[in-house]
């Protein structure tokens, strides 16, 4: 059988330092207001702000990427194939060299905001490009978004995200393979897929 | 007819139509100069963003998808069923439906990242993607438009059969439902948005493209007759207002079967219902309904069925239209699936200096004055085609040439 890459986050013992957003931004060479891995608060209105009244608070997070879905909503409405399902690995992949700029993908994805258009050229505040040598280069008006890390992938590694993680919350393998341990953690603990009824099936699983 | 109104007839065509078509040229260069302002300095200059990545451009295609339609059914569903026409107009009518279809391909071209790379359409086709169907369907479209157009006009010499010419009118017509079906479709089957997931879209926007598109002719033609291009019958727009009539009535039926269906189980249906009812996109929700009901009225009321309030209703039908593409498009996006916030920042959404709460106060999308200039070129484009048209094409009715 295939792989199906994919990852258990476990959101009980993160503890949203946005290390992960970060690396991932590092290591990808995101261009500037570009963010391909975010940390998102569930409860006031702004970041980091709890819901309620003192002392009746509650708080929590999550960090949202690309879900790499088992059955991508992306992948089918791209009309020139620019964002597409790797079948050797399951990882959503997106060809900047092809895509058109439609943003079909990014209308179609029900996970608000983990594709990012580059609205201009692409620009580094440092003002010289970071991370990897061989990550893509970044395009004007392409979509783009997390690919797992496809370059380490392809060296043996585990994604930045993963690696980087101080609270070491973040697992990587094989969700086809019932020895891994993402598959144990998941049959194991208690856990969810972000938004199931959407039907998309995300390859990213969280621990609650 | 009267005599003045002959007079007037031989008339048309002048120094007014010359300056028309130079104004439609002008503002067509200025368009295409601020298209290159947007492609030089990047998209960032619209008030497009990722979490509302459409916009003005994409509203004008679907609105102008519809506007297409009236022209082309009008003239072929008569010829389709055998049934009396609508006292020649049918070429003129058709040739409306081909500046609109021309018009909503322009809009989606000035909304892509890299046109330079449309060839890949043709290339590297995913034919499952409904937006590769829409492509295909309305290359069809426009084709067999022209191809109707032109085989009218050998009818009308007898180079080309009735038979023949009916053949391709049903075909045309076919063509017309699909093409409203499946632009219906690149929003309809998207799962993301509650809004535009339902199976009623495709139909709803057959019956708005026959709202609009009606509207659209009655005003043109009512027009051509006063600056005295066409002579019509007045029971022939007496007509046609009474068809308007149905079509707006069961829009509005659609309308009314989709907020009740959104609304009656409460959740996150009841959310869209509120958003168009009383939230941010309220006024273009009125705008529509009393738009569409008073068109209803002068339509069906005979008394009311003078030339001047026609026009008025039909005015107010193609407005209502547009005030409904407006509130599925931003709509679409006004109801995030995960609205969590978190890091905001130039490229997340168009008002994004207030977080995520304050993006969704309002609106969450607004175009930037260069987006409503470069619609504006696009129009200019339109409306050059329509009057290049109207001076070298035979588009007048066969017995009222006079040239």
């Amino acid at each position: 059988m295939a792989e199906r890459l994919g990852m258990v986050i476990d959101m009980k013992a993160c503890i949203a330092c946005a290390s992960c957003a970060v690396a991932c931004k590092v290591e990808n060479n995101l261009p500037d207001e570009v963010w391909w891995n975010r940390v998102l608060t569930d409860g006031g209105e702004n970041p980091d702000t709890p819901a309620g009244v003192y002392p009746d608070l509650t708080m929590s997070n999550l960090v949202v990427a690309c879900q790499h879905c088992e059955n991508p909503a992306c992948v089918k409405v791209c009309p020139v194939g620019a964002t597409y399902k790797d079948s050797e690995t399951g990882v959503v992949r997106q060809d900047y060299d092809k895509c058109i700029g439609c943003r079909m993908c990014m209308s179609a994805c029900p996970y608000t905001g983990v594709r990012s258009f580059n609205w201009e050229e692409p620009r580094h505040v440092v003002g010289h490009a970071l991370g990897d040598a061989d990550v893509p280069a970044h395009q004007k008006h392409v979509v783009e978004k997390c690919t797992m890390c496809w370059h380490r992938l392809a060296k043996g590694l585990q994604p930045a995200c993963v690696e980087v993680c101080p609270a070491r919350v973040r697992y990587f393998g094989d969700l086809n393979d019932p020895d891994s341990e993402v598959s144990q953690l998941i049959r194991e603990r208690e856990c969810k897929q972000l938004l199931p009824s959407e039907g998309t099936n995300p390859s990213v699983y969280y621990l609650v | 007819m009267s005599d003045t109104n002959k007079a007037s007839v031989a008339k048309f065509g002048g120094r007014g139509l010359n300056i028309a078509i130079v104004v439609a040229a002008a503002v067509t260069v200025a368009g295409l100069a601020l298209w290159g302002v947007q492609l030089s300095g990047g998209l960032v200059q619209t008030g497009m963003r990722n979490l509302d990545s459409w916009g003005l451009y994409i509203t004008m295609f679907m609105f102008l998808v519809g506007l297409s339609a009236g022209g082309l059914i009008i003239s072929s569903v008569p010829r389709a069923f055998g049934m009396k026409g609508f006292g020649g107009i049918s070429k003129i009518a058709v040739w409306t439906s081909v500046c609109c279809t021309v018009l909503a391909v322009g809009f989606v071209v000035v909304d892509l990242g890299q046109p330079l790379r449309l060839w890949e359409l043709f290339a590297y086709s995913n034919l499952g993607s409904p937006l590769m169907w829409d492509i295909a369907v309305i290359s069809i479209y426009l084709i067999l438009s022209i191809v109707y157009l032109w085989a009218t006009l050998r009818a009308e010499t007898g180079k080309v059969s009735g038979k023949a010419l009916r053949v391709i009118s049903v075909i045309a017509l076919i063509t017309a439902v699909l093409v409203h079906s499946v632009t219906a479709w690149i929003f309809g089957l998207q799962q993301a948005h509650e809004f535009w997931h339902t199976a009623l879209l495709a139909p709803w926007f057959v019956s708005s493209a026959l709202v609009c598109g009606t509207a659209l002719v009655l005003v043109v033609v009512i027009a051509l007759r006063k600056v005295g291009y066409l002579r019509l019958d007045q029971a022939h727009v007496v007509k046609l207002a009474k068809m308007l009539g149905a079509f707006v009535t069961v829009d509005l039926y659609f309308f009314g079967c989709d907020l009740l269906t959104s609304g009656f189980p409460g959740g996150s249906g009841a959310e869209v219902v509120s958003m168009l009812v009383s939230g941010p996109l309220a006024p273009f929700f009125w705008v529509e309904v009393v738009g569409c009901v008073l068109c209803a009225v002068v339509c069906f009321v005979p008394k009311l069925r003078t030339n001047p309030l026609v026009v008025v209703a039909s005015l107010l039908a193609i407005i209502g239209i547009f005030c409904k593409r407006v509130q599925l498009l931003v709509g679409g996006f006004q109801l995030p699936n995960l609205d969590y916030p978190g890091l905001v920042n130039r490229y997340t959404v168009t008002d994004w200096a207030s977080g995520m709460a304050g993006a969704y106060q309002g609106m969450v999308y607004w175009p930037t004055p260069l987006e409503f200039g470069v619609a504006l070129g696009v129009i200019g484009l339109g409306a050059l085609l329509l009057l290049l048209g109207l001076k070298f094409l035979p588009l007048r009715p066969v017995d009222q040439v006079r040239r």
